[in-house]
């Protein structure tokens, strides 16, 4: 794990160790670039929140982490991603197995359209983390449960899950991601499309599945950030502006530009 | 509130007769594409009706040994071929004692069917202990009392230009009078080959030839087709030569199908060798035709899936090929079996590309797998159509009617298909 | 139930693989050629050929197969110049065995055959077939000489000072007074097809060899003669009508002015609809054609390896039932189909000629 002194980003102590880090990281769209000279750590068994105008990059940088950006042909990816100490873009290594590591939770909540049971027992059975059908009735179950939706669908698993909620897709989405047992779970903008009920549910989530799971959330919520977050980091124009405590970030951000985009100045 | 919102306006009133004006334009243009269907279909529907009757004559026919089978052999093969004839001539002639002359017998017997003796032939090696008893047989009437019996021959017109005359409608009188002039469902049309003479032809030969011919169509158009649509859609990167396979393929859909006849000849027969006129040969050069459609309506399929599924499975870990085959295929099947119906329907009425490989012929056994010799139920069609005998002008439109079930079937499978599929979600 | 189809797609893969499997056995039989020149696989005659012989062919192979213990021959109606280049391509499997032609068979066709190994052929000569120019029985029957007819149908007629003029004759009464005044509309078949290339030659060079100086260009210059003779007016007064001879039939009844050109078989089928004009003074009837007298009639023929007689089976049976006076002779079944057969004498040469095995030599 080599330090990088020229960094112009702050890299301030951490309550935890960093399972992520992010070094010099450029994405191109094509010739354009999306995201410039970024670096960033991840502390483990926290929420890191990153917020940011529209069009920043937040994605960009948050689809880094599990390689998700490979499947865009445009997209070419530089510098240098850590986890757990291993280069995430080394030749060795396998996306297959990085993203059964590293779960993700996307904006618009995609279930499969298979059956709540199917939807959840996808990752388990293509991973093959289950020894019997018994076990993977159980994961699927605990799964639900620490997502907080097998109240609401115990009695229809059979049920497709396409015939949820809005707000019950996106936990089941959520079911989905941690029913393979990642470290950490990438959330793009979990509760972009929910209600406040909702998003409250989730978030309460998030705050309980910390103890387990290192978790990143994109969005462009202030408050949310500011509740669920441990860690924030702005990003504005493809640059990273800001990083640290959620706490210190909000109450004294060090960059003028933060200040306004907190406030409400500019996004 | 202010009145105005409530009322309509000039530019509101334009807007709905806008909005009416398009509704009768679509109400007249489909009531039009429906009358003409309606038209094509009773024209086809009338003059093919006949064909699916026809005219049987009652003959007594004493089944003497002396003629069939003079040895007393019993040996199948010569109870087919004896000579029944006479028999039938014989049995005729009581009803008509006055026919003794030798030009008189002959048009006597023309009568029945050239093919009732072979028939007659067929019984009787079925049944062999027919042999030296009298029995009251319905045999098949030739195609021109057929047609008279149908009305189709006006017999009060010019006897120098009619192929039954006076003589022959006298007779067909008198066998109408005794009651041995009946008209049947016209079975031989569902179970025979083609023939010569249009009240032996029958579609059964056709209809399997084109069954086998869209079966292997489908066994190597489907699976070619959606792998390649699969490959290069969803991995295939884009480059220079993935851009030339597209436009390739694109301009081979719209290459005329003839071409792929010759094709099929220079590779799949002159080079290896593989038979001639058989629906082996016939499906590949079909499969050929319909590859690039089904290729294009795949891959239209596949771009409409929408990119959250495959990032949802991915984003489990799911590796390229799992996605592509446990989410995006199963989504893009039942469009992908639609398109491939289509393709094979367009396929099922082609007579082009089966020309050059030898199907349009002449051909009276039923094909009983795909490298038996066979035609189509379009070339069958465009045979008929093609030949002198009156008869065959109802069993064309016979023809066309069964090429039409075919095509409804098809589609009907292809709806069944997908609301399957679909339901399955 | 993707799998299930991805299964079935494997299962046909192998189906066609076993195909080409087949196909490659015969590949190496084929491969040894040189020695042994030809397989005997096939229990089944194949002919191909002319269209117009094709429905007397079809004719006698489905008698002959119901007769006989043999398959029913298949029989392709390919045209005569597509049947006898297939038939000579070579000797095999994949060759036709016999080939139908509306025409005899050509020097050029003969050493292509010979190229391929095929050295022995018989010919037979199964009758005649008149082409017709007929009109609806509506109308009154027409009374043309080869000369109205050609005046009517070529592109470009002689324009009474030694020279050509481009066809302007729009109504019959035009090329002769006594005719009526109506539209010239003739309906015939297109270039492709047998019918035309006879009608051209019967028809057309007759009524074209009526004047003397086109007559006397066939020897001192025959590509201006053939351009002069062969060439049909583009204008609508001749309306190329497709190779499908009952669809004539049926516009000629629409059409109670037009006339149309085909062959005798569908005059003989519905004459109670058209009727065949005089040409020359003869009415195109059974007896005017087979004795000759109709000006617009041509031999049929067909063509045998003989290499493949014992070798295919049937094919002696084949020629026997064909060349028979119940199938080809006078009063035969095949005159049913429209053949006009050959006289009685005929006939037994053609017979005995054939049935001997008497192999083709032309000269
Ligand atoms: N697939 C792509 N191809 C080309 N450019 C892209 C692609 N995806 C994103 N971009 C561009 O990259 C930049 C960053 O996009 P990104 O989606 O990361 O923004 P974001 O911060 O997530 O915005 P939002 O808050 O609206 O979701 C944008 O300018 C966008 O236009
Ligand atoms: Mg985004």
């Amino acid at each position: 794990m080599e330090k990088n002194n020229t960094e112009e980003a702050t890299a301030e102590t951490h309550a935890s160790a960093p399972i992520l880090i992010a070094r010099d990281v450029d994405v191109f769209y094509g010739k354009k670039q999306a995201i410039k000279n970024v670096s960033l750590d991840i502390p483990e068994n926290q929420i890191t929140a990153l917020i940011g105008p529209s069009g920043c990059g937040k994605s960009t940088f948050l689809r880094c982490f599990n390689r998700m950006n490979d499947s865009i042909d445009s997209c070419q990816v530089s510098g240098n991603i850590q986890f757990a100490g291993q280069d995430i873009y080394g030749p060795k290594v396998d996306v297959v197995a990085l993203r059964s590591r590293i779960g993700m939770v996307f904006q618009k909540a995609n279930p499969f359209p298979k059956s709540i049971f199917d939807n959840v027992a996808y990752g388990p059975r293509i991973h093959g983390l289950s020894e019997s059908k018994d076990h993977l009735e159980d994961i699927v179950i605990t799964s639900l449960r620490r997502a907080g939706l097998y109240d609401e669908v115990s009695d229809r698993l059979d049920e497709p899950g396409t015939s949820l909620s809005g707000g019950q897709q996106q936990r089941l989405c959520i079911a989905r991601a941690i029913a393979i047992d990642p470290q950490i779970i990438l959330m793009d903008e979990p509760c972009s499309a929910l209600d406040p009920i909702a998003t409250a549910i989730i978030e309460d989530l998030m705050d309980s599945m910390k103890e387990k799971y290192t978790i990143v959330i994109v969005t462009h919520s202030m408050q949310q950030a500011a509740r669920v977050s441990q860690q924030t980091a702005f990003f504005h124009l493809g640059e990273l502006v800001e990083s640290g405590d959620t706490e210190s970030i909000f109450t004294k951000p060090a960059q003028k530009q933060t200040q306004n985009y907190i406030s409400g100045r500019i996004g | 509130m202010p009145d105005y919102l409530l009322t309509t306006s000039p530019q509101m009133a334009k807007r709905h007769a806008r909005h009416l004006r398009f509704q009768w334009y679509g109400r007249v243009a489909i009531a039009v594409s429906i009358s003409f269907m309606l038209l094509m279909f009773t024209a086809i529907f009338v003059r093919g009706a006949g064909a699916f009757e026809k005219t049987m004559i009652a003959v007594d026919i004493e089944f003497a040994e002396a003629v069939i089978d003079p040895r007393g052999t019993r040996v199948e093969m010569d109870l087919k071929q004896g000579n029944y004839k006479p028999l039938i001539l014989s049995g005729l002639q009581e009803v008509v004692p006055s026919a003794t002359e030798r030009k008189e017998r002959n048009r006597l017997y023309k009568l029945v069917s050239g093919g009732a003796a072979f028939d007659l032939g067929e019984r009787v090696a079925a049944k062999p202990d027919m042999i030296g008893t009298t029995q009251r047989v319905w045999i098949a009437a030739s195609s021109e009392v057929d047609l008279y019996i149908k009305g189709k021959v006006d017999p009060e017109s010019d006897e120098a230009v009619r192929r039954l005359n006076d003589q022959d409608i006298a007779w067909v009188t008198t066998l109408q009078q005794e009651g041995r002039v009946k008209r049947k469902f016209n079975r031989v049309f569902f179970t025979s080959g083609d023939s010569r003479a249009p009240e032996m032809a029958g579609i059964l030969s056709a209809a399997l030839g084109s069954f086998f011919s869209l079966l292997v169509c489908f066994l190597i158009a489907f699976p070619l087709g959606i792998l390649t649509a699969v490959y290069l859609e969803e991995y295939a990167k884009k480059n220079l030569l993935t851009n030339l396979i597209e436009v390739n393929i694109n301009n081979l859909a719209a290459v005329p199908s003839i071409v792929f006849g010759l094709l099929g000849l220079a590779v799949f027969l002159n080079f290896f060798n593989l038979p001639r006129s058989t629906p082996l040969v016939g499906g590949m050069v079909l499969a050929l035709m319909t590859l690039p459609t089904i290729i294009i309506a795949s891959r239209s399929i596949l771009r409409s899936i929408p990119q959250s599924t495959r990032d949802a499975a991915m984003g489990l870990g799911a590796s390229k090929t799992q996605t592509t085959f446990h989410h995006v295929v199963p989504l893009a099947m039942p469009g992908m079996l639609t398109g491939t119906i289509l393709g094979m329907a367009r396929a099922l009425g082609e007579t082009a590309p089966l020309l050059m490989i030898g199907m349009v012929a002449f051909i009276v056994d039923i094909p009983k797998g795909i490298t038996d010799v066979a035609t189509s139920l379009p070339v069958q069609i465009f045979l008929w159509a093609d030949s002198p005998e009156k008869g065959f002008v109802e069993l064309t439109s016979a023809a066309i009617m069964v090429l039409l079930v075919f095509l409804i079937l098809m589609n009907l499978f292809a709806v069944y298909l997908r609301r399957r599929l679909e339901s399955r979600r | 139930m993707f799998k299930k189809i991805l299964l079935c797609s494997v299962a046909a893969f192998g189906l066609s693989a076993c195909g080409n499997g087949g196909g490659s056995a015969s590949d190496t039989s084929e491969g040894t050629a040189e020695t042994t020149p030809f397989t005997t696989g096939r229990d089944q005659i194949k002919i191909v050929g002319s269209s117009t012989v094709y429905p007397f062919a079809t004719t006698v192979a489905e008698n002959f197969g119901r007769s006989t213990s043999f398959k029913t021959p298949i029989v392709e109606a390919t045209g005569s110049g597509g049947g006898l280049k297939l038939f000579c391509s070579g000797l095999g499997d994949n060759f036709p065995d016999i080939t139908n032609a509306s025409r005899r068979i050509k020097a050029s066709e003969v050493k292509r055959c010979a190229e391929n190994g095929i050295t022995d052929i018989v010919e037979v000569k199964i009758g005649y077939d008149g082409i017709v120019v007929a009109n609806s029985t509506k109308s009154d029957r027409m009374e043309l000489t080869l000369r109205e007819l050609y005046l009517a149908l070529a592109k470009d007629v002689p324009d009474g000072n030694g020279g050509l003029k481009p066809n302007d004759y729009i109504y019959w009464s035009d090329i002769n007074p006594t005719f009526k005044s109506t539209k010239i509309e003739i309906m015939g078949p297109p270039p492709t097809s047998g019918t035309r290339d006879a009608f051209v030659e019967l028809a057309m060079e007759g009524g074209c060899q009526t004047f003397d100086w086109i007559k006397a260009l066939k020897e001192t210059d025959s590509d201006t003669y053939k351009a002069i003779c062969h060439a049909f007016r583009e204008d609508d007064s001749f309306i190329e009508a497709g190779e499908n001879d009952n669809l004539i039939v049926r516009k000629l009844n629409a059409n109670p002015n037009a006339l149309g050109i085909f062959g005798f078989g569908f005059l003989d089928q519905n004459g109670d609809s058209v009727q065949g004009s005089v040409i020359d003074g003869t009415p195109p009837t059974f007896e005017n054609i087979s004795d000759g007298t109709y000006p617009v009639s041509r031999s049929l023929y067909f063509y045998v390896k003989k290499d493949l007689v014992g070798t295919v089976p049937g094919i002696t049976e084949y020629l026997t039932e064909f060349t028979s006076v119940r199938a080809s002779g006078q009063d035969g079944y095949l005159s049913e189909k429209g053949l006009i057969p050959m006289n009685v004498d005929e006939h037994a040469q053609w017979q005995s000629q054939v049935l001997a095995l008497e192999t083709l030599s032309l000269n």
